[in-house]
């Protein structure tokens, strides 16, 4: 803001300063205590698996799906340069297939019956 | 369970019905209530260990569209607490400027709204069906559908031998409407108009939750939030009081987040974190995490609502008010409409499209499809617009504080320093631009 502004008095220049948009936080969140909270039954095959894994390592420096999962069900493991799938602790929300990995290059269809997670309140 | 409800259970489910209802929700057991009423069969297939199990709520179950279910159902369902006040808050990362409605009306019977836990609430919505005669099949996914000449005429389950046929399917599947696809009858949602939420249940003893909401015993608030508790992106913060326990939660447009490459999870960390809502949630305990999607496409993204052998209800046809955080009323009010479309069409033995058409006719005359009309530009006017989200919170703060801060500026030379705030930060154009898009999206 302007500092020759002749309505104010001198010793009374200042300037309302728009709040700053803070950065997004820092410390990494660990997801486990909270999924702890979640009963899941959880299926022995999984739901949920990547197309072409190809993709990952080429095509996405982002890998995009580690962080829109809300439950960080997608881990980049950078030894073997693939997504690893903890479907265990899946909230069958569907982000993955809705555009939470832009590729589309991750498949997902609902557990078998009685199968996943159970929400005791929900 | 009642006695009427074991006995049900205790009859062989047959194999053929009326109606099959795809998921246990709000949407598919009002359709079951309906059916069920009229002495028709009916099956309510839910792949979770009950109806509920795998629904999370997002907003408040009011009474006027419930009742039209099962009337007086506020004497004895699991509701949390009616709701008297709703809150509107536009935070900065240290500052909050608050808007609230509160009417005594509200906490008098047959109240207006509740907060619910879904798991139980729909549980017991699905123990009304049972006693009034549909058949729950719980555990259970329906993986495709039956199809003859292009007519829908059962589903088939992941059990074995679990096929199960039926004059109509009604889709009740939620949000991913991954039959509602395969029948061709709509698209997958949309990144741009589907909201992500991420929601935790904290416990909280009774009387401190009374005290910190400023509330009667029993009554409940229900606290929208947006600006800086979203990180900027478009979408909103929400605070529910429950009986001992509050929900809050955070839900955000997924394209925004996916163009940000965002943490999901840590916006609710985020949120939490907020001075002004930290204090009121001060020492609750975590009880549960959950993870959602809500449809906020409205009338634009919705699918085909029926075709031959085949209805859509409820989330599955992206019935939400986005702006009124409004879907549980219209999943039932679509529901019911289903279940109504299904015994007239039963009285003519005719369940093609034709036939069902008037779900469409009926919904259209409804305020379903009114509302979700009048608001169909919203999901993308709040998309293209996500500078709304932190820039008028930030600029109206600083206002406020520049306002009510003592010192030697006079109002007048403050009033001056606000304008020119104002102005730099919201040029003329860009401000009437926002208002009239505003308008033209919301009104």
């Amino acid at each position: 803001m302007s500092e020759n502004n002749k309505e104010t008095p001198v010793n009374e220049r200042r300037s309302v300063e728009r709040e700053r948009v803070k950065p997004w936080p820092a410390p990494k969140l660990n997801i486990t205590a909270r999924l702890g909270l979640v009963k899941f039954i959880p299926d022995e095959k999984s739901h949920l698996s990547v197309i072409d894994p190809y993709v990952c390592r080429t095509r996405c420096p982002q890998k995009f799906c580690t962080h829109t999962c809300p439950a960080q069900v997608y881990r980049w493991e950078d030894e073997e340069k693939l997504i690893s799938i903890a479907f265990e602790g899946c909230l069958e929300c569907g982000t993955c297939r809705s555009g939470g990995c832009p590729w589309e290059n991750i498949e997902m269809s609902y557990p078998r019956g009685g199968f996943g997670v159970q929400y005791r309140l929900g | 369970m009642n006695p009427a409800a074991r006995e049900t259970a205790a009859r062989a489910t047959p194999s053929r019905f009326d109606a099959i209802i795809v998921g246990g929700g709000p949407a598919g057991l009002a359709a079951a209530i309906t059916i069920a009423e009229a002495g028709l069969k009916v099956a309510v297939i839910e792949r979770g260990d009950w109806p509920g199990s795998k629904n999370v709520m997002g907003g408040l179950i009011y009474s006027h569209p419930t009742s039209q279910i099962v009337p007086d159902f506020w004497k004895e369902a699991p509701l949390e607490r009616h709701v008297v006040r709703r809150d509107m808050w536009m935070t900065t990362a240290d500052s909050t400027l608050k808007a609230s409605y509160e009417t005594t009306d509200f906490a008098l019977e047959p109240y207006n709204s509740f907060t619910v836990f879904r798991s139980r609430f729909d549980k017991w919505l699905a123990e009304q069906a049972r006693a009034r005669g549909a058949y729950i099949i719980n555990e259970t996914l329906v993986e495709d559908l039956l199809l003859e000449s292009g007519k829908v005429i059962g589903v088939r389950t992941g059990r074995p031998g679990g096929d199960l046929e039926g004059n109509v399917v009604i889709l009740a599947e939620g949000v991913n409407r991954f039959l509602t696809e395969k029948a061709g009858l709509g698209a997958k949602i949309r990144p741009a108009t589907v909201a992500l939420a991420v929601k935790e249940v904290l416990s909280l003893p009774k009387d401190r939750i009374e005290d910190r909401f400023n509330l009667e015993d029993g009554t409940g608030a229900a606290l929208e939030i947006v600006g800086d508790v979203t990180g900027g992106l478009p979408g909103t913060g929400f605070i529910y009081t429950n009986r001992d326990t509050i929900s809050i939660g955070v839900g955000v447009i997924l394209k925004g987040l996916v163009d940000k490459v965002g943490e999901s999870y840590e916006l609710l960390e985020r949120f939490k974190r907020q001075p002004q809502v930290k204090r009121l949630i001060d020492g609750a305990k975590p009880r549960e995490y959950a993870a959602h999607l809500i449809p906020e496409g409205g009338y634009r993204d919705m699918p085909q609502l029926y075709g031959d052998g085949v209805l859509v209800a409820g989330d599955a046809a992206g019935m939400v008010n986005a702006v009124f955080t409004e879907g549980a009323n219209l999943a039932l009010l679509s529901g019911r409409a289903a279940g109504e479309t299904v015994i007239r069409a039963g009285k003519t033995g005719n369940f093609s499209a034709h036939t069902l058409s008037w779900y469409g006719e009926r919904l259209e005359k409804s305020l379903v499809i009114k509302d979700l009309k009048q608001f169909e530009d919203a999901a993308p006017f709040l998309s293209s617009h996500a500078h709304m989200f932190n820039l008028y919170p930030e600029v109206a703060s600083a206002a406020m504080k520049e306002l009510l801060t003592v010192d030697s500026l006079s109002k007048a030379d403050k009033t001056r320093l606000i304008m020119r705030l104002f102005r730099s930060q919201v040029p003329t154009r860009r401000l009437v631009r926002d208002a009239y898009d505003a308008w033209r999206a919301i009104l």
